[in-house]
């Protein structure tokens, strides 16, 4: 595990709520440069709300986000992606009509009109498309529609192409959700590979094995509200986060 | 522009409100069912017109008073609801994008049908208390109100009282709005999710018919009149915000009185507009409309 | 020879094409010929928005009228020949879909079809009402054409068949590049194209406002065919009604599709038209079409018979992916399996 930097990804006093419900409270976070970052909680405890937050598909109540010194509260979920943000969703999402070159295609940056009307992909894209989706073992699958892949090569395919747009921090959302241990294991490694590459990562986990063994930072969360944070030996004995844990 | 003298603006005001409290009742159903189903009915307008022709036919051919047949229309199109909602709109639910395609396409099949059978004439029903005005005094001000007006409003308010009392007092209503707050916690609880979709159009329906009804008592229609009306009707709706009723009351008066006023301030053939133009600006700035949820996508 | 033949069919059909008017001579021909080129252009330019975006404008007759008013108009009060100036004013109509997309696109896709039907019956009312400019109800005539009326309606086809071949050079052009790759990522899930960065209003506004390029030409071409225009039948919501059948009976979202469905729906209906001569019934007949279409074939012929196909010849056949421009071949083999620490396979580039 890389050795942790500056903060690179940070939130001040994030509130939402949907109706009568606070579904994130007063939320205050950072994730440094650098790391691997764990967010976990009960159910309920407004981790994919944050996310929502953080990426733009919510708006706030109130607070900020920060991304690298500039604030991104209420940018377009595109925008945030430009400034070097990426995120998996707990639910795969793909273009499921689309190829699977297609969809690692899909996120790369185009600036300007003559790449909008430029070829569907350029040589240098689908090089760095093909190395990817080798490192994840998905190349022979290259033109196949990505509805027609097995639940776990879609998750990595969702992961692979949240990574061609470059982004100095990933946010994942239960990448190991529902998938076998042995891509599980395979995750954890390429995570842990591209975060010596330098991408800071976020990762919300039900997991407690691979929290504990991935992340060299916990938050905690419960009730909306972060409860705990630190090393993952100071957070497993918290007694704050076994009662929520255990409370439930 | 000049602005007509103040008597004539209360006079248009009201009878502004007596219509906006009709179109509550033509809308009801719609966002009933957007509601309900997450289903824009762009054939809401085409049932309208097809309700407004049968109580034309039932008063020409058999005398019966359109407020009459109400009682005939009404159960008529809630099975003719329940059968659409079951056999057409139910097989399309998991495309979305065919959803709208779906009820558009009936519109269109029941403006030809229709139109094949009755041609482009204009049609009204003509009563025997059609035009009869009845004087209402406010202070020292004489207010015309047309009887079919009053008629049609007083229908409005009954059939919306019915559909109020269906919502909140019975076992089915519960349901229903138990599923417009959230179909799957709905579901969790017993809720035959399928059931209140059909049995939620059927009820709109019924509240289309019986507004068509009251419809060929106040307006002249044709086959095509559904093009226009059915643009009103969504208006009415987003203004009011999809899925809410109160929304869709509070809409409809705001309509109601803005498009009789527009109609004596700038021109009556121009008035039309001005609820497509409320429309479009209610769409930019604020989607979910004065109480409604925003039109989300799955 | 069949592989050649079935390859090079475009230039076959065009080389038909060509030669119809010479073979069937009747005037009746011509027209329907212009009649099914027409259709075809204009499905082709509803597909762009329709069929590759998935956002289906119920309301694009509102370019068509507008394009035939400004072409009408314009020949009335300059002079201008809509042969020339029905391109130009396209491009109007094109910047008033993009100003108007703008506004309607914020939203999500049902909020959009509802605003294409109420625009339409705001442009419909406008030109009712805009007497001085439009003519009002009783409409707007223009010159007739300068060619004698033996030749009548030959120009036009050939006219037609020109932008016919153009929009569909078009209509490919964008589904293979990247522009179009953006707008099928956005139909197939917007909000997962707008995460990963694209940049989804400005696409669908772009794919809003070139949708009605062709649409708004057809209609000036049309009002000069039809020397004389009103708004109820230059609004007129069958119009665009048309488009969507043809799109969705030949294959949403395909290059040719909506060529296919305009070569069959245009010549049937015209001859329903014939038997039955009442244009209510063809009407009818078109809603319960698009009923069936949508219930029993939902995504087109063309579509269907690809599937139809690729089961035939393999089960594990690989999808047919050849949207894209690339004339780069099978690159697994040259592309070796790199280790995790090679640097060409490194996220991010290396720090200069």
């Amino acid at each position: 595990m890389s050795a942790a930097g500056p903060p690179l990804l940070w939130t001040e006093g994030l509130t939402r709520s949907f109706g009568g419900i606070t579904a994130v409270k007063d939320c205050s976070l950072e994730v440094r440069t650098g790391s691997i970052t764990g967010l976990i909680g009960p159910n309920g405890s407004g981790k994919t709300t944050l996310f929502n937050l953080i990426t733009g598909i919510y708006a706030a109540d109130g607070g900020e986000v920060y991304l690298r010194d500039r604030r991104i509260t209420g940018l377009t979920p595109s925008r945030i992606c430009h400034l070097g943000l990426s995120r998996t969703f707990q639910i795969t999402r793909l273009f499921w009509d689309l190829s699977v070159l297609e969809n690692m295609i899909v996120p790369v940056r185009q600036v300007g009109l003559r790449a909008l009307l430029g070829p569907g992909m350029y040589r240098h894209e689908q090089e760095r498309a093909l190395v990817l989706l080798e490192r994840v073992g998905l190349t022979h699958l290259k033109e196949q529609p990505a509805g027609k892949l097995s639940f776990g090569q879609q998750k990595l395919l969702e992961f692979a192409s949240v990574l061609m747009s470059e982004p100095d921090v990933v946010l994942l959302d239960e990448p190991t959700g529902g998938v076998n241990p042995t891509i599980i294991r395979f995750m954890m490694d390429l995570i842990r590979a591209l975060n010596g590459e330098g991408v800071t990562f976020l990762v919300v986990e039900h997991n407690m094995t691979v929290v504990m063994e991935l992340c060299d930072h916990i938050i905690v969360m419960n009730h909306g509200q972060k409860i705990a944070a630190g090393s993952p030996p100071v957070v497993q004995q918290d007694p704050v986060v076994l009662d929520a844990y255990l409370g439930v | 522009m000049s602005l007509p003298p103040t008597s004539v603006l209360i006079q248009v005001a009201i009878g502004g409100l007596l219509t906006g409290g009709v179109y509550a009742l033509l809308v009801s159903g719609l966002t009933l069912i957007f509601g309900v189903m997450r289903v824009i009915n762009i054939a809401h307008g085409a049932f309208l017109v097809l309700s407004a022709y049968l109580a034309y036919w039932l008063f020409t051919l058999l005398g019966m008073d359109p407020i009459v047949s109400i009682a005939v229309l009404a159960p008529l199109f809630f099975v003719l609801g329940v059968l659409v909602q079951r056999y057409l709109i139910a097989r399309v639910r998991q495309e979305p994008g065919l959803l709208v395609l779906v009820t558009f396409a009936l519109a269109i099949t029941l403006e030809g049908v229709m139109g094949s059978l009755w041609r482009t004439t204009g049609r009204s029903v003509r009563t025997a208390y059609t035009g009869e005005v009845v004087p209402l005094a406010l202070g020292d001000l004489t207010v015309r109100l047309p009887i079919v007006q009053l008629v049609g409003f007083a229908a409005a308010v009954i059939a919306l009282g019915v559909l109020y009392l269906l919502l909140t007092r019975s076992d089915l209503g519960r349901a229903i709005r138990a599923t417009i707050q959230n179909p799957d916690a709905a579901q969790l609880v017993g809720v035959n999710v399928a059931l209140v979709r059909a049995l939620t159009f059927g009820a709109a329906l019924a509240s289309v018919a019986a507004g068509g009804a009251v419809f060929s008592l106040i307006w002249t229609f044709n086959a095509s009149s559904h093009e226009a009306w059915i643009s009103k009707m969504l208006s009415i709706v987003v203004l009011g915000g999809m899925g809410s009723l109160p929304g869709a009351l509070v809409g409809a008066l705001i309509i109601g009185v803005a498009e009789a006023v527009a109609a004596v301030t700038i021109t009556t053939y121009l008035s039309p507009i001005v609820s497509y133009l409320i429309l479009f600006f209610i769409l930019v700035f604020r989607p979910q409309g004065l109480l409604g949820s925003r039109i989300r996508e799955a | 020879m069949l592989p050649h033949l079935t390859r090079r069919w475009p230039v076959y059909a065009v080389l038909a094409l060509l030669a119809y008017p010479w073979i069937w001579r009747a005037p009746y021909f011509h027209l329907l010929g212009f009649d099914t080129l027409l259709g075809a252009t204009m499905a082709v330019s509803w597909n762009i928005m329709g069929g590759y975006t998935g956002y289906k404008s119920l309301g694009h007759s509102a370019f068509f009228g507008l394009g035939a008013y400004l072409v009408a108009i314009a020949a009335n009060r300059w002079g201008w020949n809509p042969l020339w100036s029905a391109p130009l004013l396209a491009l109007v109509v094109v910047a008033v879909a993009l100003l108007l997309g703008w506004i309607m696109l914020r939203t999500t896709g049902s909020a959009f079809v509802i605003a294409t039907i109420a625009l339409l019956l705001i442009f419909r009312l406008l030109a009712l009402n805009l007497r001085g400019i439009t003519g009002g109800a009783p409409g707007l005539s223009q010159p007739l054409p300068p060619w004698s009326p033996e030749f009548s309606r030959l120009p036009f086809f050939y006219y037609m068949l020109i932008w016919t071949l153009v929009a569909v050079a078009v209509s490919a052009f964008i589904v293979r590049s990247r522009f179009g790759l953006g707008l099928l990522a956005i139909r197939d899930d917007e909000g997962k194209a707008e995460m990963v960065g694209v940049n989804t209003t400005l696409y669908k506004v772009l794919a809003f406002g070139l949708s009605a390029y062709f649409v708004g030409l057809g209609g000036g071409i049309w009002s000069y065919f039809q020397t004389h225009i009103s708004p109820v039948f230059a609004f007129d919501l069958r119009i665009g009604v048309d488009m969507i059948l043809m799109t969705m009976l030949g294959g949403l979202g395909t290059v040719w599709g909506p060529v296919l469905g305009a070569f069959i729906l245009i010549p049937a209906r015209d001859f329903i038209l014939f038997r039955f001569g009442a244009t209510q019934i063809h009407l009818a007949i078109s809603g319960a079409l698009m009923l069936a279409i949508i219930l029993f074939l939902p995504r087109g012929i063309l579509p269907t018979l690809q599937e139809w196909l690729e089961r035939r010849r393999a089960p594990a056949s690989a999808f047919v992916g050849a949207r894209l421009m690339t004339e780069l071949q099978d690159e697994s083999a040259a592309t070796a399996s790199t280790p995790a620490g090679d640097p060409h396979s490194r996220v991010r580039p290396a720090p200069r």
